[in-house]
C-alpha cells in the first residue's frame, strides 16, 4: 500500500443531513492507493451516502472532501464562504474515481457495448474507434465480450451488473466505489460478480465497497470500517472487524451472519437446546 | 332524412376550409418545438430558470384559451402591433399548445429513473450530453403517443378560431348553416371532418412511435 503520497480519497469531518435527519457525522477517512475498503454496518448507518459522498452524488454539508489532495465539491471563499465548484471542476475532481451501482443504472435504451462506450466518447472525448476497442476490452475483462450487442434487458443480473463494472472500469479509474453491488442479485448469481471484484483487487484496484456480503468483505478488504448512526465506529483489518471482533456492537452486529455461517448441524443443536 | 347531394355540394367548401384548420394547426404545431425548448431550459437551466419556466406554463395552462385568443388578437393591437385572425389564432394556439406540450415532455423527462442520471454524472458526463443522449432517447420515445394527443387536443381547440373570424371549418360550417338555413348536414359533415384529421393525426402518431420502436430494435 503507498501511503507516502497523498490518499486517493480524504473525508475530514464530512456531515450530512437530509432535512433534520443526521446521516453522517465527522467522518474522518482516508483511502490509500491500492487498498481495498469495506464500508459495514445496519441498514441506515450512512454507509452508502458516505460512498456518495466521495464523488459528490451527496453533496456534504460540513467538512471537506478531497480526491488525490483536490478538494471535491465546494471550495472555501475569501469570506469564509463554502462556494460550490462549477459542474466541469467536479467532473475534473472526481475524474479519477468509477461507480458500480446497487441497481446497475445502466442505460437501456443501449447495448451493452454503447453503454460502456459512451462515457468514453460523451465525457472523454474519445473517437468512436478507440472507444470501441477499449469498451470491447473492458468487457471482455468481465467476460462478456459475446454479449456486447444484447440491450441489458437481454441480460442476467449478474451480467448487467459486469456490464455495470466494465462500464467503470474503461475510464481506466484510479478509485472503484461500489454500493452494494450484489445486493439486487438472485443468490446464485452473485458470485460471478463477486469475483470479477476479487480478480480486481488482486490486480491492485484501489476501491471503496458497501456490502453486506461479509465472507467477502473478509476476503477481499485491506481495511473494514464499521459505520453506526452515521457515524464511523471503528476501523481495522478484516481479523479485528470481522474475524475476531472485540467491540461489543460489532460482535452483535455479526452475530446473526455468524450463526448462518456455522454448520447446519451446530445451530440445530443450539436451538434445540434453546 | 339526410340530404347527400347537399352534402356532395358542399364538399369544396369544407374541402378548402379543412385546408385552413390544418394551415393553422400546422403553423401552432410549431408549440411541440416550444414546449421542447421549454423544458429543455427545466431541465438544463438551474433552479431560477426552472421556476421562471413554471410560472410561464402556468399561465399559458391555467388561463382559459378564448381570453388568451382575445388578449392576443385585441389586446396587443393597442401596443402596436396588429395580427390578422390567421397570426392571432396560430400564435396563441402555439403559445397555448406549448405549455401542454412542455408538460408532457416534463413527464416524460422525470419517467427516466434517477439512477441512469446518477450514472452518467459519475461517469463524467456533463449535464447537456446526458440531456441528450441518455435522457432524450428514451424520453422522446416515450412522449410520442402523448404528443399526438395533445396534437389533436390541438386540432379540436382550433375551432375557436372562428370567433376572431378565422375562416377555418367550424366558421365556414356556421355560415353555410346562415345562408341556407340547413343545419344536419353542415354540422355532421363538420364533426365528420373533424374525426377523419384526428383519426389521421393518430395513425400518424402511431406510425411514428412504431417506426420509433423498430429502430430501436435494430440499430445499436
Amino acid at each position: 500500500m503507498n501511503t507516502s503520497s497523498n490518499p486517493m480519497i480524504e473525508m475530514r469531518n464530512v456531515g450530512k443531513s437530509f432535512g433534520a435527519h443526521r446521516v453522517l457525522r465527522g467522518i474522518n477517512l482516508d483511502v490509500h492507493s491500492g487498498e481495498v475498503l469495506v464500508l459495514i454496518g445496519p441498514s441506515g448507518s450512512g454507509k452508502t451516502t458516505a460512498l456518495r459522498c466521495m464523488n459528490f452524488l451527496e453533496h456534504h454539508d460540513e467538512g471537506q472532501v478531497r480526491i488525490k489532495g483536490a478538494t471535491l465539491g465546494y471550495r472555501v471563499a475569501p469570506t469564509g464562504q463554502r462556494v460550490r465548484d462549477s459542474d466541469r471542476e467536479i467532473a475534473a475532481a472526481r475524474s479519477p474515481l468509477a461507480m458500480v451501482f446497487q441497481q446497475f443504472n445502466l442505460w437501456p435504451h443501449m447495448t451493452a457495448l454503447g453503454n460502456v462506450m459512451a462515457p468514453l466518447t460523451l465525457a472523454r472525448g474519445l473517437s468512436p474507434e478507440r472507444a470501441r476497442a477499449q469498451a470491447m476490452a473492458a468487457l471482455d475483462r468481465v467476460g462478456l465480450s459475446a454479449k456486447a450487442d444484447l440491450r441489458p434487458a437481454a441480460l442476467s443480473g449478474g451480467q448487467q451488473q459486469r456490464v455495470g463494472i466494465a462500464r467503470a472500469l474503461a475510464g481506466k479509474p484510479e478509485v472503484m466505489l461500489l454500493d452494494e453491488p450484489t445486493s439486487a442479485l438472485d443468490p446464485e448469481l452473485v458470485d460471478e460478480v463477486l469475483e470479477v471484484i476479487l480478480s480486481l483487487s488482486r490486480e491492485g484496484m484501489t476501491m471503496v465497497m458497501v456490502t453486506h456480503e461479509m465472507s467477502f468483505a473478509a476476503k477481499v478488504a485491506s481495511r473494514i470500517a464499521f459505520m453506526e448512526k452515521g457515524e464511523l465506529v471503528v476501523v481495522g483489518s478484516a481479523d479485528e472487524i470481522i474475524r475476531h471482533p472485540t467491540h461489543p456492537r460489532i460482535q452483535t452486529f455479526l452475530a446473526p451472519w455468524v450463526r448462518r455461517s456455522l454448520p447446519a448441524d451446530t445451530v440445530a443443536a443450539e436451538v434445540a437446546a434453546a | 332524412m339526410i340530404d347527400f347531394e347537399l352534402i356532395a355540394s358542399l364538399l369544396p367548401s369544407f374541402g378548402q376550409a379543412a385546408l385552413r384548420t390544418m394551415a393553422l394547426v400546422a403553423v401552432a404545431s410549431s408549440g411541440l418545438v416550444l414546449g421542447f425548448v421549454i423544458n429543455a431550459l427545466r431541465v438544463l437551466g438551474g433552479p431560477a430558470m426552472g421556476a421562471g419556466v413554471m410560472v410561464w406554463i402556468s399561465v399559458w395552462r391555467f388561463t382559459p384559451f378564448l381570453a388568451q385568443l382575445f388578449v392576443v388578437y385585441f389586446g396587443l393591437p393597442a401596443v402596436g402591433l396588429s395580427l390578422s385572425p390567421f397570426q392571432a389564432a396560430a400564435l396563441t394556439l402555439a403559445l397555448y399548445s406549448a405549455a401542454y406540450y412542455a408538460e408532457i415532455f416534463r413527464g416524460c423527462w422525470d419517467a427516466v429513473p434517477k439512477g441512469q442520471i446518477e450514472a452518467a454524472e459519475a461517469s463524467g458526463i456533463s449535464r447537456f450530453s446526458t440531456f441528450r443522449s441518455i435522457e432524450m432517447p428514451q424520453a422522446l420515445v416515450m412522449s410520442v403517443p402523448l404528443l399526438a394527443n395533445q396534437t389533436i387536443l390541438v386540432l379540436k381547440e382550433s375551432a375557436l378560431a372562428s370567433i376572431i373570424t378565422y375562416p377555418e371549418l367550424t366558421l365556414t360550417t356556421g355560415r353555410i348553416v346562415a345562408e341556407r338555413f340547413v343545419y344536419v348536414e353542415p354540422y355532421l359533415l363538420l364533426a365528420c371532418t373533424y374525426w377523419l384529421m384526428t383519426l389521421a393525426i393518430g395513425a400518424a402518431g402511431r406510425r411514428l412511435a412504431l417506426h420509433i420502436e423498430i429502430r430501436r430494435g435494430t440499430a445499436q
